[in-house]
């Protein structure tokens, strides 16, 4: 999953950045609404988090904006002032979830998580398929005989992309593009060897491969 | 920006130099009108005393009985001049002495007014009319200087123009004196603001003219307002530094004393949280508007929605049904942003704790708003409402985290005269939370 974060906290952001990575998120940045508005637009993210307070253009600007020209980017809005009339205005934009500073990472990392799974149309809770279940908060995946096992970082985040998009056929340049962030060495081989592992590790049939077009995770529903 | 007194001085000269110019030029002209319709008049007499003196003797020749005709027709170059003609015979005032006037062209019973020059620099006015004597067709020409007439039309129009300039000037002179009396008021408005502004004075003195009062008693509702705002935001620093006075000093002691670090992170992580939330709602207590709200007003068509929007995407999982009562014509008095503040938290209490029903309903008796809101939750206990609806509690002994949304609301309500209650709903077996809110609108 590739997240945008715009906040121009540098110290917020340097802490907040560590944890997001920490829970499998490709982190970019922008620390001013121009910027913002700008990457949001790029359409390889997943999801943006927020801040009203952005110097050069107002987060709420940037959130309108990007709805004037339907872009449908689940937003998270941070505020600093937490007043109930923000709150309004900032649903009233196009916010999807809102948080008020200061708040607890599990907290953020929990609506990052809800929003996800809404925006794929996906229950609350683990995220379940083909009788594997993906604990987000743990990175690891139970199989279907209730073996549980750790996953590394990238295999989390891959398992996670397909598990959030079930069915689609997935390249491999989208998948490097929601698995990494820009300052990362970007090998789409590196995609391959992944999949194998976690095909090693799910079973064969989990995913296929569409010659030419990519990956597809089996849709069992 | 150009002064007042300069701005006026200069239309006022302007306009009344257009007027005196206007007048002078009607004047003159009427005065030079009538003057020359007057002398035309005279000189048509003249020229019929002139022909009653004209004889045509038996072999045709003409003459002019001398004696009758006026002296100053004799004087040469007098300025008074005649000549009569008759087909070739000219006959003419010894006044012209031999200068010849231009003849003109008249026919019998029909007469010419023109001008032409005279001798010695002399302006004729010439009245020419023709006459039939004896069967002899005549023309008789009567001329005047029109000179001496035009000196003392130029000599009344001096006199008119130095009339004019000294009105202007003491028009001018009087608007000055006048508009330096009326913006008296202005300088001793200055002098209090002075006085205003190093504390000797609460508010301006309303007693001006009627010009300035709406100005004046507009500063003195916004120095109530800033007031008011002053006096919030002092309470509420005051408030704040002994609100944290307390987590502070605990915080501090987790220095001195021998808990575990385990422990000693769960106090200070508690009383930090604790520092977030009183930062929180005093800021929140710091602006509210309160009745001296400057912004938009709370509309239950638009923002009513939005706020219901709100709360629905804050509570995804739930299907909570909001009814709402409220009368279609209400209108509410009160800031938007203080009404969303209070709503929001009564309304995000309710969606909180309800199973599947609310009800909001809004009414306004006199100068009353009231604000009940209902839900069919587990409800509170009754020990506890009088707890939460009691006011004046002193922040740092309520407990955070509990109540804080109803704490604000306690808060605002204070600020708006108002009251809060709670009681178990009869409609709907949860909990109830009355407002009434005293709007005075000004």
């Amino acid at each position: 999953m590739r997240l945008l974060l715009a906040e121009d906290d540098y110290d917020l952001v340097l802490t907040l950045k560590k944890d997001l990575q920490a829970a499998g998120y490709a982190v970019d940045l922008a620390d001013n609404g121009i910027d913002a508005e700008h990457l949001g637009n790029e359409n390889i993210y997943d999801i943006a988090i927020l801040d009203i307070g952005l110097p050069q253009r107002n987060g709420l600007d940037v959130l309108k904006n990007w709805r004037n020209t339907d872009n449908r980017l689940p937003v998270i809005v941070l505020t600093a002032r937490n007043a109930w009339y923000e709150r309004v205005d900032g649903f009233n934009a196009g916010a999807d979830d809102y948080l008020g500073k200061p708040f607890h990472v599990e907290e953020l990392l929990a609506r990052i998580t809800a929003l996800l799974h809404r925006s794929r149309q996906q229950p609350g809770g683990k995220l379940t398929a083909a009788g594997l279940s993906l604990d987000e908060e743990q990175q690891s995946v139970t199989l279907e005989d209730g073996q549980t096992h750790a996953l590394t970082g990238t295999e989390f985040r891959l398992l996670r992309y397909f598990l959030l998009n079930r069915g689609r056929v997935l390249s491999k340049s989208l998948l490097t593009e929601h698995v990494y962030d820009f300052d990362s060495d970007k090998d789409s081989n590196v995609i391959e060897v992944y999949v194998r592992r976690l095909r090693l590790l799910l079973g064969k049939k989990c995913i296929e491969t569409r010659r030419g077009q990519g990956y597809v995770f089996r849709n069992d529903d | 920006m150009q002064s007042i007194q300069a701005r006026l001085s200069t239309g006022l000269l302007f306009s009344l130099i257009i007027a005196f110019s206007a007048l002078w030029l009607l004047v003159s002209i009427s005065i030079k009108t009538l003057a020359e319709d007057y002398i035309a008049s005279r000189l048509l007499h003249d020229a019929e005393t002139l022909l009653s003196t004209i004889e045509f003797e038996k072999d045709g020749k003409l003459t002019l009985a001398d004696q009758r005709i006026d002296l100053v027709y004799n004087q040469p170059f007098s300025g008074h001049y005649y000549v009569v003609i008759s087909d070739e015979q000219y006959i003419s005032s010894r006044s012209l002495w031999d200068y010849r006037l231009a003849p003109v062209v008249v026919n019998t019973d029909e007469q010419l007014l023109t001008k032409q020059p005279g001798p010695e620099q002399q302006s004729l006015l010439v009245i020419s009319r023709g006459f039939i004597k004896q069967g002899n067709p005549v023309v008789v020409s009567i001329a005047e200087d029109l000179n001496p007439i035009n000196k003392n039309i130029i000599q009344f129009q001096y006199g008119f123009s130095a009339l004019a300039l000294g009105m202007l000037l003491l028009l001018v002179i009087f608007q000055v004196i006048i508009l330096r009396r009326s913006l008296m008021p202005v300088t001793s408005i200055h002098t209090e603001l002075k006085k205003l502004e190093q504390g000797k004075l609460e508010r301006l003195n309303t007693d001006s003219p009627a010009e300035l009062r709406p100005l004046i008693i507009e500063v003195n509702h916004l120095l109530a307002v800033t007031g008011d705002r002053l006096r919030r935001s002092r309470d509420a620093l005051s408030d704040l530094a002994h609100a944290i006075k307390k987590p502070l000093t605990v915080i501090q002691q987790q220095t001195h004393n021998n808990d575990s670090a385990e422990a000693s992170k769960k106090t200070i992580l508690k009383q930090t949280d604790e520092i977030y939330q009183l930062t929180d709602r005093i800021l929140k207590r710091a602006r509210l508007a309160g009745h001296s709200h400057g912004g938009a007003l709370f509309s239950f068509t638009e923002d009513l929605p939005a706020l219901i929007k709100t709360l629905e995407m804050m509570y995804p999982d739930k299907t909570v049904h909001l009814a709402t009562d409220i009368p279609a014509d209400i209108n509410c008095p009160v800031d938007r942003q203080d009404m969303l503040e209070l709503l929001g938290n009564l309304l995000d209490n309710a969606y909180k704790w309800a199973n599947h029903n609310i009800i909001l309903s809004v009414s306004k008796i006199d100068n009353n708003f009231q604000i009940c809101i209902e839900d069919d939750g587990p409800g509170a206990n009754p020990d506890k409402f009088s707890e939460l609806s009691h006011r004046g509690v002193r922040l740092d002994e309520q407990t955070a985290g509990h109540g804080f949304g109803l704490a604000i609301v306690a808060d605002m309500v204070n600020d708006y005269d108002g009251s809060i209650s709670f009681q178990r709903s009869d409609k709907l077996g949860g909990f109830r939370a009355d407002i009434t809110l005293n709007c005075v609108s000004n």
